[in-house]
């Protein structure tokens, strides 16, 4: 990475992680609720 | 079920379509120099953003149309909208502070923009709850229909916040009058973000209306017994 450029590479990959978590928790919620309704 | 099939196939697009997302975002689009790779949380936290606010868009839209038509499609959309509403609206709650920690040096502030995005949250909250609490599906329907209704107006404070009050957080770059103040990589990767995550929507919402179809019998079961 170019040099004077913030060091904050962990917040990104964070937000990224939890984004994708909350996603394909709620698609999989919903693909079990659909199989037993 | 014909529905339920084409929901699933459209979330699992928008799932593969959320991965090419996260690969265009992550290796081939430009560090912003100043924020560093934090800035790249904007490419998942608006495209959520923008989904929350469809959806409770969507909910107030369907509670005037049952109001005024009594068919309970519009129902039956609204309580669909609203449960993934508050999925992205999760989304840009937990993105939001990450992203405001090394930028801001605080995860939260209590400006107008974050204190009416949170309350919008606690809005999908209480008409989730509301449903569960009422019995009677007529009542339920009616009740819902006012709250969504309420849900809609708040949109435009939401989004004209940011020019109303002082606030931290940055004005629109994309959904503003001028032409959007974005590099043309980082704005192509905003606008395929935006698409994925509203197919994401279009298909989760497909699910969800299906399941109350499939759910109907057994909760008027539960009501006459």
């Amino acid at each position: 990475m170019p040099e004077g450029i913030p060091q904050n590479a962990g917040f990104m990959v964070a937000a990224y992680v939890t984004a994708a978590a909350i996603l394909l928790g709620y698609a999989l919620s919903l693909y079990r609720r659909t199989l037993k309704p | 079920m014909k529905l339920l099939r084409g929901g699933r196939w459209i979330t699992a697009a928008g799932l593969v379509l959320l991965a090419a997302v996260y690969v265009r975002a992550l290796a081939f689009t430009p560090i912003e120099r100043f924020q560093g790779p934090a800035q790249k949380i904007f490419y998942v936290h608006v495209p959520a953003a923008w989904c929350a606010m469809l959806a409770m868009g969507l909910v107030g839209v369907a509670g005037i149309l049952f109001l005024l038509l009594k068919d309970p499609r519009f129902d039956r959309f609204g309580e669909a909208s609203a449960e993934v509403g508050t999925v992205f609206s999760l989304v840009m709650l937990t993105t939001g502070p990450i992203w405001a920690k090394p930028i801001w040096g605080t995860w939260w502030t209590w400006d107008a923009r974050l204190t009416l995005t949170l309350f919008l949250f606690l809005l999908f909250l209480g008409y989730l709850l509301l449903r569960g609490a009422v019995t009677d599906p007529g009542l339920k329907a009616r009740y819902s229909a006012v709250l969504g209704i309420c849900g809609l107006v708040l949109l435009p404070f939401i989004h004209l916040s940011v020019y109303l009050f002082r606030t931290l957080h940055p004005q629109p770059i994309v959904l503003k009058p001028s032409a959007p103040s974005l590099p043309g990589a980082m704005l192509v990767t905003l606008l395929f973000s935006f698409g994925v995550f509203t197919l994401l929507y279009v298909g989760f919402v497909v699910q969800r209306y299906a399941l109350s179809i499939l759910r109907e019998p057994a909760e008027a079961r539960d009501h006459h017994a």
